[in-house]
């Protein structure tokens, strides 16, 4: 069967026949819009609406026209249209979904629609600047209502459930909502997979993605250790050959695993090309608020378009510490004076810094439980604990 | 299916150049629609800011919007000019008011403000009209959630007041980000150009301002933050915000002197908004210091900290540090962790002469509250 060159008449039946026979994999293919079969310019006649209309089972004949008017408007590059007819046709599937009780097998096709419909709304919005993130937006109101009907279909058995669908597409979610920056609204998202009974039965990949985008969510909440966690997982677990991924994924863990005190080795950042790393490693391990602020200024762009400028600037309380603990060593007393640390951020290139502010580090510090001990304000001095003044910052977490 | 509102938005899209033909244009050329005037004379309701001497100058009160009322009637909605003219006239006119109470002042312009966004939404106006109208009221609240920082509940709440400057600012920004994007920027910076030849007569728009005031009003929140290093590099190269970015990080990094430094740098008012966050800057600092200084002996004496957290005198570090369960001696005050309540209420800062702004004694901000309204931070 040459999908290639077929009539639209031979395709429709092909379609059909794989619908009734519930050949789900080989339907999703069918629908795709990055499948073979888009090439084949006889199935786009002029009037598709009435050639296909009536001419196989409802409602799969409403998806097939949505479908083929989406490829023909993209060959038209008129992208506003071809989101327009894609965000039918999932509308179309999530009611053939709806109709379909006690089995799950349409959800390899509800994956592709889904898929397709952000892909083409990314290419939407990236014609229309003046849409500022709408057209996502909307896309994202499409996919959630594919999510309802998998997530209240709590009847079925549990190999037949469409809840086995849900993380699929929760992380094309999670991907539009990190594009237009709503991050806020990832938050019941989580909570529905988190708190699924097949939290752990979901294909790895599946759930790979989800913890990026997950590890990602609790850095930005300021959550790193939750963050640490998750990304930690899909490093760990993303298959060795995607060094596109694993890049990806590092980009965020490297910085977090810092703040919890864990340098990255040279030869990891290396291998994955993330080098801008290496200069701010050295300055936190130095104490080199200088150097911070210069590897700063340098990778601002890789820092900003990461979203993890705003860590790097917690990481100069790390290199205060390391600082400090310089001094201590060098001092090599528990009453260290006020002073000293003092000199030590001058050195550092802190010159406005004064006894009062460097008390108010010190302080902040001991807050934190960086440092044991106590500052006396009368003797302008720190008294350190006897044992582990200075503990190891990944024992803090 | 597409629901009427992306139709809409595609509609939009396609005949961005055409105006808008379903848009309602409002032809009210009055501060408040006849209808109203008429209306609000028989029923008595006419307030007592809007009585100047013999004259009445009726501004356009708000109403909630309710299902069995039409709201788009173009001769109850007031066009461009007309809102531009009643906010100028409610910030530069009835702010001078000495004959009532400050916070009734408040009151009445923030619901008289209130119908302005009422028609602005209502008239869908583009955001270039959208930002002038909305800078001025940023200020507005800005300014008196310093002012009436100390008045009970009943007379002023505060957390009202911060719902309107977010939705002011939100909506300013949002603006912002629109006319950015429609690469109007010349337009814009034409437009602030024009305004600043104006300066003290007129409402002006200072971006900047406003980009700062946005980070400083949310010190606890790190999307203004996020907002910033996502600005252009010369946005973010602008001293004033970038004095309000150094504020939050400083402050972020628990770094309590330096911003109590750094607040006799700001303009005046990133000063209100500051103050009404310091209470919360000290609170935290005490804790801290209770966990620093812990000791049975030792003490820090009170004007230190004055000197250190931006308290009034000795009397209010001593009673603020009593508040929170800490041990004061007589001019100084004794951290013990074990003491420090946390789970207290947050301490008011009584607002003396001192620190209010406009008022004589305090040197630093000898400012007219119509100075307030049309400074601008660049110079």
């Amino acid at each position: 069967m040459s999908l290639v060159t077929g009539t639209l008449n031979q395709y429709i039946q092909f379609v059909e026949r794989m619908f009734r026979t519930s050949q789900g994999n080989i339907l999703a293919r069918l629908l795709s819009l990055r499948d073979d079969h888009v090439a084949n310019r006889n199935l786009l006649s002029s009037d598709i609406a009435t050639l296909v209309e009536g001419n196989c089972v409802a409602p799969l004949d409403e998806i097939i026209i949505s479908h083929l008017l989406c490829v023909k408007s993209l060959y038209m590059k008129d992208f506003i249209d071809a989101y327009a007819h894609q965000s039918a046709c999932v509308g179309s599937v999530v009611r053939l979904l709806q109709a379909q009780k006690e089995v799950n097998w349409g959800l390899p096709l509800m994956y592709t629609v889904c898929l397709d419909l952000r892909l083409v709304a990314q290419k939407a919005e990236a014609r229309t600047p003046q849409s500022n993130g709408k057209i996502l937006e909307k896309a994202a109101e499409c996919l959630l209502a594919c999510f309802r009907v998998c997530a209240a279909d709590n009847r079925s058995s549990d190999a037949d459930t469409k809840r086995l669908g849900m993380l699929n597409l929760v992380n094309q979610l999670l991907k539009v909502y990190f594009r237009i920056n709503k991050l806020h609204l990832c938050k019941p998202l989580i909570r529905a997979i988190d708190s699924s009974p097949f939290k752990d039965q979901f294909p790895l990949a599946q759930q790979i993605t989800y913890r990026y985008f997950v590890g990602r969510k609790a850095m930005f909440d300021s959550d790193y250790r939750s963050a640490d966690e998750y990304l930690a997982f899909a490093f760990q677990n993303c298959h060795r050959n995607s060094l596109r991924n694993k890049r990806l994924i590092l980009t965020y863990l490297v910085p977090v695993k810092m703040l919890l005190g864990f340098m990255p080795a040279k030869h990891l950042l290396q291998k994955y090309d993330l080098l801008q790393f290496w200069d701010l490693v050295s300055a936190v391990k130095n104490g080199d608020l200088r150097g911070i602020d210069k590897v700063m200024e340098e990778h601002e762009n890789f820092f900003i378009r990461a979203g993890i400028y705003l860590i790097v600037e917690k990481l100069k309380i790390t290199a205060y510490r390391n600082l400090f603990r310089k001094v201590y060593l060098a001092e090599n007393t528990h009453q260290i004076d006020i002073a000293c640390f003092q000199a030590a951020l001058k050195v550092m290139g802190q010159d406005d810094v004064d006894s009062d502010e460097t008390q108010c580090i010190v302080a902040n510090l001991i807050f934190d439980g960086k440092i044991k001990g106590y500052i006396s304000y009368q003797h302008k001095k720190v008294v350190v604990s006897k044992q582990n003044a200075f503990p190891p910052l990944s024992s803090l977490y | 299916m597409m629901s009427s509102y992306f139709d809409f938005f595609c509609k939009n899209i396609e005949s961005a150049e055409d105006q808008n033909t379903d848009q309602i244009v409002g032809t009210c050329n009055l501060m408040c629609p006849e209808d109203e005037i008429n209306l609000r004379e028989v029923e008595r309701l006419v307030h007592v800011l809007e009585v100047w001497g013999m004259e009445r100058k009726l501004v356009k009160s708000y109403s909630r919007s309710a299902a069995d009322s039409n709201m788009a009637v173009p001769h109850l909605l007031r066009p461009y000019a007309v809102l531009i003219n009643t906010v100028q006239f409610l910030l530069l006119e009835i702010t001078r008011r000495k004959d009532v109470p400050a916070s009734v002042v408040y009151d009445f312009v923030d619901d008289r403000l209130r119908a302005v966004r009422q028609d602005m939404t209502i008239q869908r106006l583009p955001p270039e009209q959208c930002v002038n109208l909305l800078e001025p009221m940023i200020r507005f609240y800005v300014y008196y959630s310093h002012k009436l920082s100390n008045l009970p509940l009943k007379d002023y709440d505060p957390a009202l007041n911060k719902k309107s400057l977010l939705e002011c600012m939100k909506w300013y920004l949002s603006s912002c980000d629109t006319i950015d994007e429609n690469k109007k920027l010349d337009e814009l910076s034409g437009l602030l150009s024009h305004l600043d030849l104006n300066r003290n007569t007129k409402l002006t728009n200072d971006r900047v301002l406003i980009e700062s005031l946005y980070i400083v009003c949310n010190l606890n929140d790190l999307h203004p933050l996020y907002r910033y290093v996502h600005h252009s590099k010369q946005l973010r190269r602008e001293p004033k915000l970038q004095l309000a970015y150094e504020i939050a990080i400083t402050n972020l990094q628990g770094n309590y002197i330096k911003v109590c430094r750094l607040l006799d740098k700001v303009c005046p008012l990133t000063y209100c908004a500051l103050f009404t966050y310091l209470p919360t800057l000290q609170r935290n600092a005490l804790e801290v210091l209770s966990h620093a200084y812990n000791n049975k002996r030792l003490t820090i004496p009170s004007e230190v900290l004055v000197h250190w957290l931006h308290f009034a005198d000795e009397f209010e570090a001593q009673a603020v540090c009593a508040h929170y369960g800490l041990k004061v001696e007589k001019h100084a005050v004794r951290f013990d962790k074990t003491d420090f309540a946390g789970d207290s209420t947050l301490h008011q800062l009584k607002l003396d002469d001192n620190k209010k702004l406009g008022s004589q004694s305090n040197q630093k901000f000898e400012i007219s509250i119509i100075d307030i309204f049309t400074y601008t931070t660049s110079k």
